[in-house]
């Protein structure tokens, strides 16, 4: 079994990953290495051929594949190591990793710091609660996606999409160009789950009807998937008796939500928030074990690129810092909870001391509300205030506070959004 | 007085509105039920009560209900154009179905100097009850003394051991605990105890199966506890049964199907038999949807359409009426959450006929709640449903509360093939020569196989008296490496001999590219998404496949040489691609 020791491992060579290891070896950290699973970088972002990645960061549209060559390109010219086609299969909590490969066999690997950046997966059939028969012919939108893009094969003639989020838009529009009948896109919630904009070019632009209040409540057929059973829902999301609708199809996609994939990090036993599903993070998304950081959709589910690099150049700061000596771990320890309207607040606790110039908090609201107010408030002080027009579930709120601002010692910072009084 | 008994009890149900049934008994005291009920549930129920009655040897049940729709497929046309084709093949026996009983059987036979097929309408082996079973290898209390499946269960337990050491599958005998949380409870259990240590059971019928089993132990408050940490409430006591075992019925059934195999059995999948033929009262031949098949023994393990076939050749004396189970399965990072089987007493009043499930655990820890029990008329209806799911959790929830319906990774659903009787059926035919019987092998089939195995073999060396063992008969069967299972010098040696090994395909349960390979050049090959999950694992992690599925695809249609358009989820027609997008 090979032997070595690396300054700083980064897991996953995915948009988090990429921003991460650029930023480490920006920092003077020259003992840096990626480890992917797949045979090339850039994640899930291979098979993103559409447009609108990067408006943030590039101020232009670019494809996934395009926004990921930006990171690529840069990665190689700093001539960071990558190990491809490896996968870590554990890690201890001494930092030491087995990563392993067609041609090293196993690899232990003692680390300086660890970034987490293993990115998020879908939900399933089940857990979605569909009922009836396993026929073939039910993937999640992500696999449809890989069909489609990367394989060049089409997993069906008529589609029904379950889910409105971006990855179920995204995928009716290109199911369609490419000569799918795609019969709806269905969401279960009262308002859809994906940006306003998709809504609009990959729905509305090519007459696909969404039903919302509406969701896929059976699949048919014992072998292969003949139709599904639809149904409306109250208010309380139950299906409406009567209501139920047949719908023939060999095609059932399933947008129904991304979940965290936290396998490694469960190994090393660290704090999850369960709003989150990912990694309990602080100011330089370092977790709640001691030099392992985590970055992107690890921590929770970004709707945006842009964000999912910023926070893996946050940790790649964090991670240089720590291998240096530079980050002061004790205490005090100021927490971020979300309060009024609010799902969650990412990072969700931050040491004053080694704050940035800038806090930015990552946060989401529960319910969709017109002309709005954010404020961060400290225990007797507010610290941050901003109006908004409207906000959305779907669309993730990004606020940064001046670090300078905070309070030494304050205990806890709560983020609200409240609709503003009519004065 | 069993006639007198059965009019009266169809005199009753025809009283209810619902009811018009006519019975006749025939003189080996087979009955008949013919007419029409308004649910299907009232149909089994007639069933029962008639196959109820002393004496009754079992029931024909061919009654319809009015919430169904009778499905009958005219096999005439196939089978004149089959015997038109003149494929014919030949072999001594023909084994009808590649379940754990047939496995088992083919194992068993595959020691002499027999020409031995398996045919199996599917494209897998284990494609029905067998792959839905929960893996308990049941100690054999349950079951009702004096019957067949109380002798073959105690017997089949006990040769688990051996056979596991010679088929190389894991077997965990964790025991199954039956809990208390009332004083009433321990007491009867006490009085059980009693009965057993002083040897008076024995003498009361209803407990002679029970004093039979072995390797019980009467437990107190702190020991539930030390076995059972997580079990919610305050249990004051439990039952063991130290035999029970834990086993993957997949990983039991592929092992005897490949020592089959290996030892010159033929296995041919996607083959259905459709009639067999008889001269004068002996068996000819089989007719299958691709051939005809001579032979002078036919062994009908058909599980749901052994009634079916025993039809074909006049000697039908069973109904199998379809009884659904669904299970779910929790998500592994609950391993060690339980250790055994549990099941509370209170859970202990549900219908006799079929296994009470609740909490189990497999071999790999995942947790398993279920299964329910539900009568269904489609043979073919293995759904899940809302009603099945609230129940199953309800199961679950007795045991603990902390586990949620969120970590719930996938759940299905299979058929128990149950006859009216509720026993067991192993025995020749009565009527036709080199006839075998396997019928109503529902729960505890599994546990029961190698005796229900060891039992035909007797009843085949009894009409054949020239069979031998063959010189080269090898009753041991290696398995595959296990790549999660091995330590990390031994998974580096590994990849170091063949790199395959090195390459993770499904990073859910980390099983290997070298593992599918495995798989598909197994003795028993997977050819289908389905088969390669059942064998390695892949694709049974949480997130169900989503990840590891297209590579799957891929690596069959490399190894098969077929386009990736042909690969299929499940055998027929389940494609799981429909075309290339460019061409």
């Amino acid at each position: 079994m090979n032997k070595r020791q690396v300054d700083v491992v980064i897991i996953g060579g995915g948009p988090a990953g990429l921003a991460a290891a650029i930023e480490v070896k920006k920092q003077g950290i020259d003992n840096v290495l990626i480890i992917e699973r797949d045979s090339s970088l850039g994640g899930i972002l291979q098979q993103c051929i559409h447009d609108g990645f990067g408006l943030h960061r590039f101020g232009k549209r670019l494809s996934g594949c395009e926004y990921a060559d930006n990171f690529i390109v840069e990665v190689k010219e700093r001539k960071i190591e990558i190990a491809d086609k490896t996968i870590v299969i554990e890690i201890t909590k001494d930092k030491v990793i087995y990563a392993m490969n067609e041609i090293d066999g196993i690899t232990e690997i003692k680390c300086g710091a660890i970034i987490l950046a293993m990115g998020c997966r879908e939900r399933t059939r089940s857990q979605a609660f569909i009922w009836g028969t396993r026929p073939s012919g039910v993937l999640t939108a992500g696999t449809v996606q890989r069909y489609i893009n990367i394989e060049g094969y089409l997993p069906g003639e008529k589609a029904v999409i379950l889910g409105s989020g971006d990855i179920g838009l995204i995928m009716a529009r290109r199911m369609t160009l490419e000569g799918i009948e795609v019969k709806g896109v269905y969401e279960l919630m009262e308002s859809p789950g994906g940006l306003t904009r998709n809504i609009a070019q990959c729905l509305v632009d090519y007459n696909i009807p969404l039903h919302l209040s509406t969701t896929v409540i059976r699949t048919h057929g014992n072998k292969k998937l003949e139709g599904v059973t639809v149904a409306k829902v109250d208010k309380d999301r139950q299906v409406i008796k009567g209501s139920e609708e047949y719908i023939e199809c060999d095609l059932l996609v399933l947008a129904v939500g991304l979940i965290p994939e936290n396998e490694l990090s469960n190994q090393l036993n660290i704090n999850i928030d369960t709003r989150t599903k990912g990694p309990v993070v602080d100011e330089y998304f370092m977790t709640s074990m001691e030099g392992v950081f985590a970055a992107g959709n690890v921590v929770t589910v970004f709707d945006l690129v842009d964000y999912v690099s910023l926070t893996g150049e946050l940790a790649g700061r964090g991670a240089a810092k720590y291998v240096k000596g530079q980050l002061k771990m004790d205490k005090p320890i100021t927490r971020l909870e979300p309060g009024e309207n609010v799902s969650f607040v990412v990072p969700q606790y931050v040491r004053k001391h080694n704050l940035e110039e800038k806090l930015p908090l990552y946060f989401r609201v529960k319910q969709k509300l017109e002309k709005v107010e954010v404020t961060a408030v400290g225990n007797d002080e507010t610290y941050y205030k901003k109006k908004h027009r409207v906000v959305l579930p779907p669309e993730m709120l990004v606020e940064e506070i001046i670090s300078s601002n905070i309070k030494e010692g304050d205990k806890k910072i709560t983020v609200n959004v409240m609709e503003v009084s009519k004065e | 007085m069993m006639e007198k008994r059965i009019r009266k009890i169809i005199a009753d149900m025809n009283k209810i509105a619902d009811y018009d049934i006519s019975a006749s008994v025939s003189r080996d005291k087979i009955v008949t039920l013919n007419g029409t009920a308004l649910y299907w549930k009232q149909v089994v129920d007639a069933g029962h009560k008639v196959a109820n009655v002393k004496g009754v040897r079992n029931v024909v049940n061919d009654m319809i209900s009015k919430d169904i729709k009778p499905n009958i497929i005219d096999y005439s046309k196939k089978i004149k154009e089959v015997k038109n084709n003149s494929i014919s093949e030949s072999c001594d026996v023909v084994i009808i179905g590649a379940g754990i009983s047939g496995c088992a059987i083919a194992r068993n036979l595959s020691k002499y100097n027999l020409n031995v097929m398996v045919v199996e309408k599917n494209s897998d082996i284990a494609e029905e009850a067998t792959k839905a079973n929960n893996g308990n290898i049941h100690p054999g209390v349950l079951a009702k003394p004096g019957t067949l499946k109380a002798k073959l269960n105690l017997r089949g337990n006990e040769m688990y051991t051996k056979l596991s050491e010679e088929l190389d599958f894991e077997l965990k005998r964790t025991g199954s605990l039956l809990v208390f949380y009332n004083k009433k409870d321990v007491n009867k259990f006490k009085i059980l105890k009693f009965l057993k240590y002083t040897g008076i059971g024995k003498l009361i019928k209803p407990l002679s199966q029970a004093m039979k089993v072995p390797g019980m132990k009467w437990l107190n408050t702190k020991e539930v506890r030390e076995l059972e940490p997580n079990l919610k409430g305050e249990p004051i006591g439990g039952f063991l049964l130290t035999t029970m075992g834990l086993v993957e019925p997949f990983e039991v059934c592929s092992a005897l199907a490949e020592n089959a195999a290996e030892n010159g059995v033929t296995f041919k999948f996607n083959t259905q038999i459709i009639d067999i033929v008889k001269e004068k009262e002996s068996i000819k031949e089989v007719i299958t949807n691709h051939s005809t098949i001579k032979c002078q023994t036919v062994i009908n393990c058909a599980g749901v359409y052994a009634d079916n076939i025993a039809k074909m050749v006049d000697d039908c004396f069973y109904t199998i009426h379809a009884r659904r189970g669904a299970i779910a399965i929790i998500d592994k990072n609950r391993k060690g959450y339980l250790n055994t089987p549990v099941g509370l007493m209170s859970d202990s009043d549900r219908s006799n006929n079929s296994k009470g499930g609740g909490a189990s655990v497999t071999p790999e820890g995942n947790l398993l709640w279920g299964p329910n029990a539900v009568e269904v008329y489609d043979k073919e209806d293995k759904s899940v449903d809302a009603v099945d799911m609230d129940y199953i959790i309800k199961l679950g929830r007795g045991v603990t509360d902390e586990v949620k319906k969120s970590e719930i990774i996938t759940y299905f659903a299979g058929i128990r093939a149950a006859d009216y009787k509720e026993d067991f059926i192993v025995e020749a035919s009565r009527k036709v020569d080199g006839f075998i019987h396997v019928a109503g092998i529902q729960s505890p089939g599994l546990a029961s196989a190698p005796a229900i195995a060891e039992m035909v073999e007797e009843i085949l060396f009894k009409q054949n008296s020239n069979l031998e063992i063959k010189s080269d008969y090898n009753p041991i069967r290696v398995a595959k490496p296990k790549f999660r299972d091995l330590s990390h010098e031994e998974q580096d040696k590994l990849i170091k001999k063949n790199p395959k090994y090195g390459n993770i395909v499904c990073r859910c349960e980390l099983i290997t590219e070298g593992e599918i390979i495995d798989a598909v050049h197994s003795p028993i090959p997977a050819t289908t998404i389905d088969a390669i999950k059942r064998r390695s694992r892949a694709g049974m992690g949480r997130c169900q496949g989503g990840f590891c599925g297209p590579r799957v695809l891929e690596i069959i249609a490399r190894e098969l040489e077929i386009p990736l358009t042909k690969v299929t989820l499940k055998g027929e027609n389940s494609y799981v691609l429909h075309r290339q997008s460019r061409v």
